[in-house]
């Protein structure tokens, strides 16, 4: 795409016309920028440490389910193939979640480390 | 019935396996009409008949809020009540008065067809399972700096 299209399209309409970047950020970002400024209402009760304990429970629980039926299975216990997978599929997916949250949470960390006082 | 999953965004593994589960029963019973499709002898009397399952939508302990899509699960085997097919043959051992024998009512085309049809629905349902991987693998992708 060529600047040449890009002004001759809509945002070259805008800019060259409609009164500059303030016309284009009224109209394309106005609804963003009200939501942002007056936005910021008191959470409802549940902190952020709440949610990742449930986190940690659940992958916690999922990994045990899952351990488990495999030794049921290996025993020659009645366990279906399927529900035996099944488990090891969720306890997967709770882990990765977990992992895939605590690794934003240190980038997080580690970005306002990086900032300059 | 194996336990719910700890996380509820997670449900669809718990629908999708309860459909394994009872796919599974059904190929069982569809085996075990074909097994004893010249089965003359059964232990309540009589020729074997044909079994049939029958399947019931069900809400598990997991389904709190009121639209809560139900799991489900075998609701029961049935044997087929419709008339045996009799052919006569007199000088069978299971022969009655009439030199008629009772034949099992198993047609095996049919039961081939639900055996094909049970296989095609548990593999519908893994692609379920499959595909809910899939999107939480994208999901955890979202906004990762690499």
């Amino acid at each position: 795409m060529t600047f040449d299209a890009i002004r001759g399209g809509a945002l070259g309409r805008e800019l060259a016309g409609g009164g500059g970047l303030d016309a284009l950020s009224k109209d394309a970002f106005g609804d963003t920028a009200r939501r942002a400024g007056g936005g910021a209402e008191a959470p409802t009760g549940v902190s952020f440490g709440d949610l990742l304990g449930r986190l940690v429970e659940n992958a916690d629980q999922a990994q045990r389910t899952s351990d488990d039926m495999v030794q049921a299975l290996a025993k020659g216990e009645p366990a279906d193939a399927h529900q035996v997978m099944m488990a090891m599929t969720e306890a997967d997916l709770a882990f990765r979640t977990l992992l895939e949250v605590r690794n934003r949470i240190i980038d997080a960390y580690q970005e306002i480390q990086r900032m300059q006082v | 019935m194996d336990s719910p999953s700890p996380m509820q965004s997670f449900r669809v593994l718990d629908i999708a396996s309860s459909g394994l589960a009872a796919e599974r029963k059904r190929l069982e019973v569809v085996a075990a009409n074909i097994a004893n499709a010249n089965t003359l002898r059964t232990p309540e009397g009589g020729p074997y008949r044909r079994r049939e399952v029958l399947f019931e939508a069900y809400l598990d302990q997991a389904a709190r809020h009121g639209d809560a899509l139900p799991l489900v699960r075998v609701d029961g085997v049935q044997p087929d009540m419709s008339e045996l097919r009799r052919v006569h043959m007199p000088g069978h051992p299971d022969a009655d008065a009439e030199g008629y024998v009772a034949m099992p009512n198993v047609d095996l085309m049919f039961e081939m067809v639900d055996l094909m049809a049970s296989m095609r629905s548990y593999e519908a349902n893994l692609k379920s399972v499959r595909a809910f991987r899939s999107m939480v693998d994208a999901a955890l992708q979202i906004g990762r700096a690499s």
